[in-house]
């Protein structure tokens, strides 16, 4: 992604109205699956798009770091939506959310072994096969780890990376919830990934509760994960960074600070 | 199933269904996903199904989880007719969330097995002293019941 | 009685009466409905955008509307609240920028008055008096004295009505065939009927438009888009009643609503239903129309306690 755009925010209908009158706002990213392939937009998402926001979509039931194949019917869902909506890109998650047949209901992490990384390449692969733009991979906050992980993260996620060349999306908030819960350094992780790649930043709160630091969205971003945003501008910063919050919306006056927080830890003007 | 596949289909049984934690996991932090994955469901259950959840007030998730917790997600809107539905049939449906459940029965059709499709044809239910109607996709409830006690 | 006449009922043919009749009734409905559009139209130099939601709550639903709009309103500023026994009670001050329906309100909450008794407190109806007046002064609600003249033609259609039924008892009597005056009677039933109700209106043409307009700009208020009422406060929380109904405040405060005994009026789509646009989509729907999600569709499958996937 050449163009930089600045500070975006999540569409959720929930803050249609909200986001619709964000004077500054040239980028936003909408839920794949809520977005209808054929018919009516959601209300308030068509005038954004008339407006020159770039929406991208942002898939959550691909299960890409699942051990089957990725479902060709959800692949194509993804990428008529892309279309739709004029995205410049796509995103989707390293993760798996069913197996067995059964869904999780949330995105579980994928053991960092070969098996998986092999796993992940070839759905990765054939999702590209269908889409007309590029694709950007998002790793996730995991609880807990698997018992036989052969690669630490950072070259986990740059091997993915490589072999399927595809973009990456990286949530700040996973990478601190992350290091936190395991105390490692989240900076650390930053200088293990290709952050050439970038093409666009998450940025979201979460809460802790008996000593685990859950990455909630429904909470607001805390100042470590704004710190963590501003090292990740001194060494590379992205073409566009986005606060992601999926419910409990606070006032409009603490979201546009939540937003003016970000332009201000990333350098990027307000959009508020 | 490749071993990738079995291994990640122990680890979803384990927490969604209620199976034993595959060996080698940190037990405390996969229970520790386990109760968050049942809260985040509860809040999407609640979201479909305002009156359901609203009806148990803070005893909302307490009671959502105990229901929930062998029950892996088939989504909030059936996941809450489930409950919804069982708990009619034990008598234990607080009557908003029985008017809520009525009105939703009208509006569409569900086997308990399939997706919820929209009714084409007229419909009319009725709940603990209400009655539903509904017609060409408007609901009209008539004879609401008297509000539970429970706030 | 009477003896079995050979000439015909009143002097006058079957068939002609009927053409007579179905003529005088038809025509009454037309110079109804033109006059109605008279009588109805409103001023176009009126601007619905500039009113506030309960005026707006009031030319969608009436007296109750826009009594559940301002209680909407008092609820999202924390300003008042339900007691267990369905009384209201003040739990905050009331806000500035209030209007008379407003205080009038939120001083009956501090009377503990029962919510569903509030529609007919002296202060609140003189609040709803002067809001239906100053609306009747900008020419956006029908003065009731308009509804009342345009319901006479409601009343020739009723005296047309009693014309025909007494034709049919006398061309009974004299065993006449009635099977066509019987129709023309129930279509003299219906027209007058369809007048009746469409004189019962309680905005102009003019309002109707400026609504019609105003629920697209608030598109993001609908039920369906379970608006999050904390980010668009108060205000928005009025205007989402005005607009959308009183299952708004269902959808903002669900205990608050059942509590205070909001009728449902106005609402389409059921219960809590933002169900009805996605199709019901469930979780495991593949890709096609509703990607799959209940949860999502509607948006906010998104993430939440440490991944996505909902």
């Amino acid at each position: 992604m050449t163009t930089s755009y600045g500070v975006g925010i999540g569409w959720r209908p929930e803050i249609a109205g909200f986001v619709a009158e964000l004077p500054g706002l040239r980028f936003a990213e909408v839920v794949a699956e809520s977005v209808h392939a054929h018919g009516d937009l959601p209300p308030g998402l068509a005038e954004l798009i008339e407006r020159g926001v770039a929406v991208v979509p942002h898939g959550v039931k691909l299960s890409l770091g699942g051990a089957e194949p990725v479902e060709p019917a959800r692949v194509a869902h993804l990428a008529a939506v892309a279309r739709r909506v004029a995205a410049p890109l796509v995103s989707e998650h390293i993760a798996f959310v069913r197996a067995g047949g059964v869904e999780a209901g949330h995105l579980l992490p994928v053991p960092r072994s070969r098996e998986a990384v092999d796993a992940v390449v070839a759905n990765v692969r054939r999702t590209q096969a269908e889409l007309d733009v590029p694709i950007a991979l998002e790793p996730i906050a995991a609880l807990f780890d698997w018992p036989d992980d052969e690669l630490d993260e950072g070259a986990f996620l740059t091997e993915i990376l490589e072999r399927t060349d595809a973009l990456l999306l990286l949530d700040v908030a996973n990478v601190y919830a992350n290091a936190r819960n395991r105390g490692t350094e989240p900076v650390a992780l930053f200088d293990r990934l290709p952050l050439e790649r970038v093409a666009y930043v998450h940025v979201a709160g979460g809460a802790e509760h008996d000593g685990i630091y859950h990455d909630t969205h429904t909470d607001a971003v805390p100042q470590p994960v704004l710190d963590l945003v501003t090292a990740l501008c001194e060494r590379h910063r992205p073409p566009a960074l986005m606060l992601e919050r999926d419910g409990d919306y606070p006032a409009a006056p603490e979201l546009r600070g939540e937003l003016d927080a970000i332009a201000a830890a990333s350098g990027y003007p307000a959009v508020t | 199933m490749t071993s990738l596949g079995r291994r990640q289909a122990e680890l979803v049984a384990a927490l969604t269904a209620g199976a034993a934690v595959p060996p080698g996991f940190d037990g405390r932090l996969v229970e520790a996903a386990r109760v968050a994955l049942l809260r985040k469901r509860a809040g999407e259950v609640a979201r479909q199904w305002p009156e359901l959840a609203a009806a148990f007030g803070r005893g909302w998730p307490r009671r959502w989880s105990a229901w929930a917790a062998a029950r892996p997600t088939r989504g909030s809107l059936r996941d809450g007719w489930d409950l919804a539905r069982d708990l009619r049939a034990a008598g234990e449906l607080p009557a908003a969330a029985s008017a809520e459940l009525a009105a939703r029965e009208a509006l569409m059709s569900y086997d308990g097995s399939s997706a919820p499709r929209n009714r084409r044809a007229p419909a009319v239910r009725g709940a603990a002293g209400s009655l539903v109607v509904q017609f060409a996709g408007r609901v009209r409830v008539l004879r609401r019941p008297a509000a539970g006690p429970h706030r | 009685m009477n003896l079995a006449a050979q000439g015909d009922t009143w002097g006058i043919t079957g068939p002609s009466f009927l053409i007579l009749y179905i003529v005088t009734v038809v025509a009454v409905a037309i110079l109804a409905a033109i006059h109605r559009r008279i009588l109805f139209a409103g001023d176009s130099g009126a601007h619905v955008e500039r009113l506030d939601p309960q005026q707006v709550a009031y030319l969608n639903g009436g007296d109750r509307l826009a009594v559940y709009a301002a209680l909407g309103g008092l609820r999202g500023a924390e300003a008042i609240d339900s007691n267990p026994g369905k009384t209201l009670r003040q739990a905050g001050p009331l806000p500035a920028g209030a209007t008379a329906l407003d205080s009038a309100i939120y001083n009956a909450a501090g009377r503990g008055i029962r919510a569903r008794d509030v529609i007919g407190d002296e202060w609140v109806v003189a609040a709803l008096r002067q809001l239906r007046e100053a609306l009747e002064a900008q020419r956006l609600a029908v003065p009731p004295a308009r509804a009342k003249v345009a319901r006479l033609w409601a009343l020739a259609g009723a005296a047309l009505v009693l014309l025909g039924v007494a034709r049919l008892v006398d061309g009974l009597q004299n065993d006449k065939p009635v099977l066509f005056l019987i129709g023309a009677i129930v279509l003299a039933v219906i027209l007058s009927i369809s007048m009746l109700r469409r004189s019962r209106r309680r905005a102009t043409r003019v309002a109707d438009k400026g609504m019609t307009a105003l629920r697209r700009k608030h598109e993001y208020l609908s039920p369906r888009m379970s608006p999050s009422y904390a980010t668009y406060g108060a205000t928005g929380a009025g205007m989402g009643i005005a607009l959308f109904g009183a299952a708004s405040l269902y959808t903002m405060d669900p205990a608050f609503a059942s509590e205070a005994e909001i009728q449902r009026i106005n609402s389409s789509a059921g219960a809590g239903g933002s169900s009805s646009s996605c199709g019901g989509g469930s979780s495991d729907g593949g890709g096609s129309s509703c990607g799959g999600g209940g949860s999502s569709c509607g948006g906010g499958g998104g993430c939440g306690g440490g991944g996505c996937g909902g």
